[in-house]
């Protein structure tokens, strides 16, 4: 019941700060746009003046594709057939719990990380929004809470690390050997399969377990304004260690919202056939009310756990 | 015992062969015919092994000695050529005592004719090394006759010889309790132009032999459900809780098997043509029974449009087998039984199992009846085969859909469909320059070379030419090249030859150059551009002229087309001009300068040209320079990376696990 509560509190608190979402809605739209725009030159170069480009305007050009990427180095080579639709959510959830993202080219690379470093900036500002007893989105506020919690956040973003790295990259190379022991001793191909569901499956949630408790982490060292990161840190196992239903629960119905969410966008963008114009235009709108609901189911679930963890202590 | 049990077993031989081939009913004559009676120890891996022999010397010379293959000697350590070569893609590491194979020759001995007499010839055996003087290898082995075997003469000869069985390394050898048995048995080389053509193993080579007549008898316990190279023609029952197992081919170079307790067996008969039948037997895992109708209708597909194209199958039975999960067994061909592959989870229109059982079953024409040699001529078996393998697939299914697995699911993206010029084009557009396409096929820089020449070189190539030649007289041509050299031995100069006849011209200038050189196909459109005529000024006779505009010349435009030649292959090319009132003018070029300029005087500005309109070309490797547009297409690019964006964007919200 307390994680209805709590969910339904951190709703209201969240739609109360639609400026706020929408600016880090932007935020992420025009750091997107650093490499969108050189990635739009080198498609403008490569089609624009062959008869590729009426073809991919049409739809997609296998045979175009085939080319650039044969042709292509770095920042090119991540546009690929599997970009539409749903493969750019699967893809980025490959690269996640398979750890390759170390595999994208270095200025894909190098913008994640300043990407992550802002955003754990910004990360202070929304819960100092969201710790008020009225809430009310001020950019002094905001941005008061951000440089306030900055070097904090960024002390737990390192500690969090350790935990990450451990998951994803020991943990994730002790299973995959794991899976080619069993692949190699196997006579049928389902026996590796549901091997390396079970272990994928297991690295998304240990990856998401790290992530919702050092949330709770950030989240003490605001509504307790701790100065320790290390004792936050430690303490924070232990509240959701102790709330672990609620914790879980609060942090997985926010995460199905999410599935839910790229869904029906995959469902709704499929339906638009971007031969013109117009429809391209409108399945735009449509990835960007994507990324926008899922700036806001993220603003929602920090939201829901800051209600939670007042509500618990 | 065992000399009473062979002398039955050539009588028997000679009853079942001999009338035949008097009789004249087999497909071809029968050079290399092996009769053998086999035993499968499942306990130890082991097939104890009888072999009779009968060998014509078809050629015009006499042979003075006799080469054979042993191929699982390339199992029997690490320093056999196949195994130094594969080191990139084989690991042994772990090979415990067990795992290795090998095939030892007990004794060999003629077996008395009417030109010789009974002969022990183990003492004579002696391994050799053609191809690299590898003293460790032992997969080739001669021995010396005690004279010479004369034109059209025939030998029989008697192989007593045991096969350790490998665990899997490549096409063969036994996992758990699957077997898949091939390359197995002492093999005779191939005598041609007075000198033995018996190639080591190597890893990038496939294999070489004459045309024969197997009847095989296999004995292995009964719970073991088996298939094989030709007809099953009886089970006997031993009472000792093994069947023996009989199959009988003529006019076929190769005999290989498999056996498994676990099989699913399905038969069914199928007629590809009027009048035409063969019985398929499909040999199915048990946890790919639901792919039972794709992977039969994928091979009645196959044999519908090969009997097609290529002419009539003509053998009685074609087996194919699903193979084991880890037995690396898969995608390979015997003659009538080849092995496909597939995934549980495969979904429609993804071309699993359908594509490799097209491929295997295509190479029933293409090394199977058109019996080029493998190991010195392989883009004509893999090449021929791709190329087949893609018209069959696209003729009776069109284009599959591009497809990428996530964590086991494969999830099919429907928008992006994969048209036929795709296949093979990316690998040979990344591999070019680095191997001529005709190389033996061990001699290629690296694996990644031996494939691309070998299967999308070739496979372009012939694209290529159908579109060059047209469709109709390529398909008339293809066909009588594989009918022609059905049960022969086909050299590249008889496939040029052939496609010269129906093309009524020398085509060695086109063929050449992609099966001998290691260029690159390449044309593109340089420039395109307008100007209005400029207007005389100066003097011209005399007279002085201002520049006045010419009002009848206001509505001309000057188009500039500049064409070029990227590439060191040279070939005619076609150019398409289109004009903005939707004029299209098409010119020729011969294609061998490094670029021609066509001009156009017209009342409409150039619109758009293109080189190789009709996508005649297939091996060109840059298409987007194929084309221009005097005015930029916008809308793509803008909206592909508008599609991209979301990718990006996406990425940098899951990443935000790692901070706040």
């Amino acid at each position: 019941m307390k994680v209805f509560i709590n969910f339904k509190k951190g709703f209201q608190a969240s739609s109360q700060t639609f400026k706020m979402i929408f600016m880090l809605f932007l935020i992420n739209f025009f750091i997107s746009l650093i490499l969108g725009f050189p990635m739009l030159g080198t498609l403008k170069s490569s089609l624009g003046s062959s008869i590729a480009g009426e073809k991919m305007a049409k739809g997609f050009d296998y045979l175009w594709w085939q080319e650039f990427r044969d042709e292509s180095q770095g920042l090119a080579l991540t546009f690929r057939p599997s970009i539409i639709n749903q493969g750019a959510i699967l893809d980025n959830v490959e690269y996640l719990v398979e750890m390759r993202f170390f595999q994208l080219p270095l200025a894909v690379l190098i913008l994640i990380l300043i990407y992550i470093v802002i955003h754990t900036f910004l990360a202070g500002g929304l819960l100092a929004i969201f710790n008020q007893d009225e809430i009310k989105f001020t950019l002094k506020k905001f941005f008061g809470g951000a440089g306030q919690y900055f070097f904090r956040f960024l002390l737990l973003m390192a500690i969090s690390w350790v935990f990450f790295l451990a998951i994803g990259f020991f943990l994730n190379k002790g299973f995959n050997s794991l899976i080619s022991r069993i692949a190699a001793k196997s006579l049928t191909e389902i026996q590796p399969f549901y091997a390396g569901l079970l272990f994928k499956g297991v690295i998304l949630f240990l990856l998401l377990f790290t992530h919702m408790v050092f949330d709770y982490a950030r989240i003490k060292i605001v509504v307790e304004d701790s100065k320790n990161v290390l004792t936050s840190a430690l303490k924070s196992f232990g509240f959701v260690a102790k709330h672990l239903g609620s914790t879980l629960g609060l942090y997985f119905i926010l995460i199905g919202l999410s599935i839910v969410t790229a869904i029906l966008y995959i469902a709704l963008k499929s339906l638009i056939p971007q031969t013109n114009l117009a429809p391209v235009a409108i399945a735009f709108l449509i990835q960007q009310a994507f990324i926008l609901a899922i700036i806001w189911l993220r603003c929602w679930l920090y939201s829901s756990q800051l209600e939670l963890y007042r509500y618990l202590k | 015992m065992i000399r009473k049990i062979f002398v039955l077993s050539q009588i028997i031989f000679s009853f079942s062969i001999l009338p035949q081939l008097l009789a004249g009913i087999t497909l071809c004559s029968q050079v290399a015919n092996y009769t053998m009676d086999v035993h499968l120890d499942p306990e130890n891996n082991l097939i104890m092994g009888k072999e009779l022999l009968v060998w014509t010397n078809s050629t015009q010379f006499p042979a003075p000695e006799l080469w054979f293959h042993l191929y699982w000697n390339a199992f029997q350590n690490n320093k056999s050529t196949f195994l130094k070569e594969a080191r990139e893609r084989t690991n042994v590491a772990d090979f415990k005592k067990d795992d290795w194979g090998y095939c030892r020759i007990q004794s060999i001995k003629i077996v008395q004719n009417s030109y010789f007499e009974d002969y022990d010839l183990t003492p004579w055996l002696e391994f050799r090394h053609p191809d690299d003087n590898n003293l460790y290898d032992q997969t080739v082995f001669s021995v010396a006759l005690p004279h010479p075997l004369e034109p059209g003469q025939t030998i029989s000869i008697a192989i007593d010889f045991k096969s350790k069985i490998p665990r899997p390394i490549s096409r063969t050898g036994v996992w758990k309790d699957y077997y898949f048995i091939a390359q197995w048995f002492p093999k005779i080389g191939v005598f041609e132009h007075g000198q033995w053509n018996c190639h080591q193993y190597h890893a990038h080579s496939e294999y070489f032999a004459d045309y024969g007549t197997y009847d095989v008898k296999i004995r292995l316990p009964s719970s073991f459900i088996v298939g094989a190279t030709g007809e099953h023609r009886e089970k006997i029952n031993n009472g000792d809780g093994t069947i023996t197992h009989h199959f009988f081919q003529d006019s076929v170079h190769d005999f290989a098997w498999t056996a498994s307790p676990r099989f699913l067996e399905y038969k069914e008969n199928y007629e590809f043509s009027p009048g035409k039948s063969t019985e398929i037997t499909l040999l199915l895992q048990p946890h790919h029974k639901h792919l039972k109708q794709r992977y039969l209708m994928a091979l009645k597909n196959a044999l519908k449009y090969c009997s097609l194209f290529y002419g009539d199958y003509p053998y009685s039975t074609i087996t194919c087998v699903d193979p084991a999960y880890n037995s690396r067994s898969g995608g390979m061909e015997y003659p009538t039984f080849f092995s496909a592959g597939a995934y549980f989870l495969s979904k429609k229109g993804i071309p699993r199992p359908e594509g490799v059982t097209i491929h295997e079953f295509g190479h029933n024409y293409f090394y199977g009846l058109v019996g080029s040699n493998e190991f010195e001529n392989p883009w004509m078996d893999e090449g021929f085969t791709s190329f087949l393998d893609s018209q069959v697939y696209y003729a009776a299914y069109g284009q599959p859909l591009y497809y990428k697995m996530y964590f086991g699911f494969p999830v099919i993206f429907k928008e992006v469909k994969i048209p036929i010029e795709g296949e093979g084009i990316s690998r040979h557009r990344l591999t070019y320059n680095l191997d001529n396409m005709q190389r033996f096929a061990w001699q290629f820089l690296s694996g990644e070379s031996y494939g691309a020449n070998s299967y999308a070189k070739a496979e372009l190539m012939l694209r290529t030419l159908q579109r060059y030649m047209g469709k109709e007289n390529f398909s008339q041509m293809i066909k009588a090249y594989s009918q022609r050299f059905w049960f022969k031995h086909p050299r590249p100069e008889d496939f040029i030859n052939t496609v010269s006849e129906f093309a009524r011209q020398d085509m060695s200038w086109f063929l050449d150059q992609f099966i001998y050189g290691s260029e690159k196909l390449d044309y593109a459109l340089a420039n395109l551009s307008w100007h209005l005529p400029s207007q005389p000024r100066g003097w011209f006779e005399g007279k002085y002229r201002d520049g006045n505009i010419n009002p009848s010349q206001l509505s001309i435009f000057e188009s500039e087309v500049v064409v070029r030649r990227l590439g060191g292959v040279k070939v005619p090319v076609d150019i398409l001009v289109v004009f903005e009132d939707g004029q299209k003018v098409r010119k020729k070029w011969d294609g061998q300068y490094r670029w021609k300029r066509f001009s156009f005087k017209y009342p409409y500005k150039v619109k758009k040209a293109v080189v190789d309109p009709d996508f005649k070309l297939v091996m060109d490797i840059n298409r987007t320079n194929n084309s221009r547009l005097r005015k930029a297409n916008l809308l793509a690019p803008w909206k592909w990376m508008s599609n991209w964006l979301i990718w990006l964007q996406h990425a940098l919200e899951v990443f935000t696990i790692f901070g706040g």
